[in-house]
């Protein structure tokens, strides 16, 4: 670990930061900040975390296990509906859908292992042709 | 008395630690039984010897009864310490244990049945005219069933798995429009965490603070209470601060409520650690269960008491252990235990896992901290997100929370996100620190994790100069290693003309 000074607010900040698995890491009060070094170098326009965001595509929040997929493709979902149901450190998680929408695309099944970010429901959002 | 040289420990992570310390300290060997992804682990480092009893998942290593007993006899232990959770409160394992010449640090056998299992400990509680709260645990565990027996008791309802602790397999019922698909969750992750779909029902308390009494049987079979610790925040029912003794109870309420834990222990023979928990509200205190094993928050009771429960565990498990009957104890101060989880506070509380870098836990005047894992250890999602815990003492409660405050801002923890933030966000709450919290704090006031106040780009901004200034640093330290590259200036002295 270094400490390093950041200029926060016109004051001098010692800061306490370390590179780790190709992110920075450094905390600030009471916070901890990581941020992934690929993304730091790119300019602020191409990062589109709202693509993660959009309720037609769910992704998965964590890594971890899926143990229930309650939808098949073809099928319409009400918004509040559950979709998956997944594991990871001992505890379950249920996705459910933000929208009415049509399940387009289901990409895991059951027992299946998925990383972060891992695209899992793609839903086709009503009235939408 | 019992002879006892070397310790199997059938656990992992921070209260591995804690028990290959008191072993130590009374002069015991240690093997740790890990599975094989926890070498990297403190524990895996501390232990006298290791032997590794099967993969990640905890069905075929920390849960296998038989991979345990296995080990422990191969590595020539003679006593199994089970910490919690996993299989601290499988009466099987403990009797497997007694049937395989080890003695199982903890309760009999015959009293994790009596007092573990939560319907017969409900029977024994009824029998014996103590205060229970209201529910459904009949042997029809159809999901109709249940249903039926949910609008009898009246919403809200709590499921819970018949063989379960910790929050595993439990959920909440507020709508009667859920309550198939929490029943069904609640079976399953029963089934996953202790291999038994069995749950039962419970009318749920909407303002009930969390109260437990440490609990302790001598090696005689004499039972005391060694106070009260209060739990009441908690989140999914997992607790997240402990801290002893409760800020909640009168002389007349602690007096009353250590009794009926001292009943109750004493009506199951129980012998070594344990816990009876209670909930409290509006001056009505209700049997919750019993936890026959140490438990997580065992810390803020020793603080308090000057005691060392894991050292008294062992010595009475080697029968050398008999409470003084002149022995008067006071607690002392306030004691506060914050579990720090991998988890990112500021993205709903989503587990966060990856390689640890630095972890820096700062001393300090009563400040102590139990962890399983050091830079270079990996966290994964094999396992529970707690992997820390950090105790204060103080002369009085406000204090200890001033102390828990900094102890948390001092601490740094690089490679995954913690809780940090969000504990020190909860200690700060009026509502905490007036101690009039009760179990739906959290769900209150907390229940969607932190809030940031940053924009992406600020965050961009400061992590952009920090990766400047570290590479700063990081340049100065390769062109040291370059010097080696040149010509010796020893040669460019001494060179042949």
């Amino acid at each position: 670990m270094n400490t390093i000074t950041l200029k926060i607010d016109g004051a001098d900040r010692k800061v306490p930061a370390e590179v780790i698995d190709k992110k920075v890491w450094f905390k600030i009060d009471d916070r901890t900040f990581s941020y992934d070094l690929v993304e730091l170098s790119q300019s602020s326009h191409v990062k589109t975390k709202s693509a993660s965001k959009s309720p037609d595509k769910i992704t998965a929040p964590m890594p971890g296990k899926m143990t229930k997929v309650f939808i098949t493709e073809g099928q319409t979902v009400k918004k509040g509906d559950p979709l998956i149901v997944m594991e990871a450190m001992k505890m379950e998680y249920t996705l459910k859908s933000d929208i009415n929408a049509q399940v387009e695309k289901v990409f895991v099944a059951v027992q299946q292992q998925v990383t972060l970010g891992h695209l899992l429901v793609q839903l086709k959002p009503e009235g939408v042709s | 008395m019992k002879q006892i040289r070397r310790v199997a420990i059938a656990n992992r992570g921070e209260v591995a630690v804690r028990i290959i310390r008191a072993c130590e300290e009374l002069g015991l060997e240690t093997v740790l039984l890990h599975s094989d992804v926890d070498i990297q682990s403190r524990a895996y480092r501390l232990a006298t010897k290791t032997i590794c009893i099967g993969p990640a998942a905890t069905a075929l290593s920390y849960l296998n009864i038989e991979a345990n007993i296995n080990g422990a006899l191969a590595a020539g232990a003679d006593a199994v310490h089970p910490g919690f959770g996993f299989l601290s409160e499988n009466a099987d394992f403990a009797q497997q244990c007694e049937k395989a010449g080890l003695v199982f640090v903890g309760p009999t056998s015959a009293a994790i049945r009596k007092l573990g299992d939560k319907v017969s400990f409900k029977n024994l509680a009824k029998k014996a005219g103590l205060p229970l709260i209201p529910g459904y645990d009949g042997e029809d565990q159809s999901v109709s069933g249940l249903l039926k027996e949910v609008e009898k008791i009246g919403l809200p309802v709590i499921v819970k798995a018949a063989a379960g602790g910790g929050g595993r397999g439990m959920k909440l019922i507020r709508e009667m429009s859920e309550a198939k698909d929490l029943i069904e969750s609640a079976q399953r992750e029963s089934q996953s965490a202790f291999g038994s779909t069995q749950v039962f029902l419970e009318k749920y308390l909407e303002r009930a603070k969390h109260i437990e009494f440490q609990i302790f049987g001598d090696c005689t079979g004499h039972v005391v209470h060694l106070f009260d610790r209060e739990c009441s925040v908690q989140r999914r029912h997992q607790k997240i601060i402990e801290e002893a003794t409760s800020p909640s109870l009168t002389d007349d309420l602690r007096r009353r409520m250590g009794e009926v834990a001292c009943t109750i222990a004493a009506l199951g023979k129980y012998t070594n650690a344990g816990t009876v928990e209670f909930l409290l509200q509006d001056d009505e205190f209700y049997l919750l269960e019993v936890n026959t094993r140490l438990q997580v928050e065992h810390p803020v009771t020793e603080e308090v008491l000057g005691i060392d429960l894991v050292k008294m565990q062992i010595l009475t498990a080697q029968e050398k252990f008999i409470f003084s009957t002149n022995e008067i104890r006071i607690p002392r101060g306030h004691a506060i235990e914050c579990r720090v989880y991998a988890e990112d506070p500021f993205m709903g509380g989503v587990p966060s896992t990856g390689l640890l870098g630095t972890v820096s836990w700062p001393e300090g005047p009563r400040r102590r901290y139990e962890y399983g894992f050091e830079a270079g250890d990996t966290i994964t999602s094999n396992y529970d997100p707690m992997i820390a815990k950090v105790i204060v003492w103080d002369e009085n409660r406000p204090r200890a929370i001033q102390k828990m405050v900094r102890t948390l801002k001092d601490s740094v923890i690089f490679g995954v996100h913690t809780n940090i933030p969000y504990l020190i966000q909860i200690l700060n709450h009026p509502e905490f620190q007036s101690g009039k919290m009760t179990t739906r704090f959290i769900e209150t006031y907390f229940a969607e994790g932190l809030k940031s106040d940053l924009t992406e780009d600020q965050i961009k901004k400061w992590a952009q100069e920090v990766n400047k200034n570290l590479k700063g640093s990081v340049t100065e330290s390769n062109s040291l290693s370059l010097v080696s590259n040149l010509p010796s200036p020893w040669g460019s002295h001494w060179r042949a003309v």
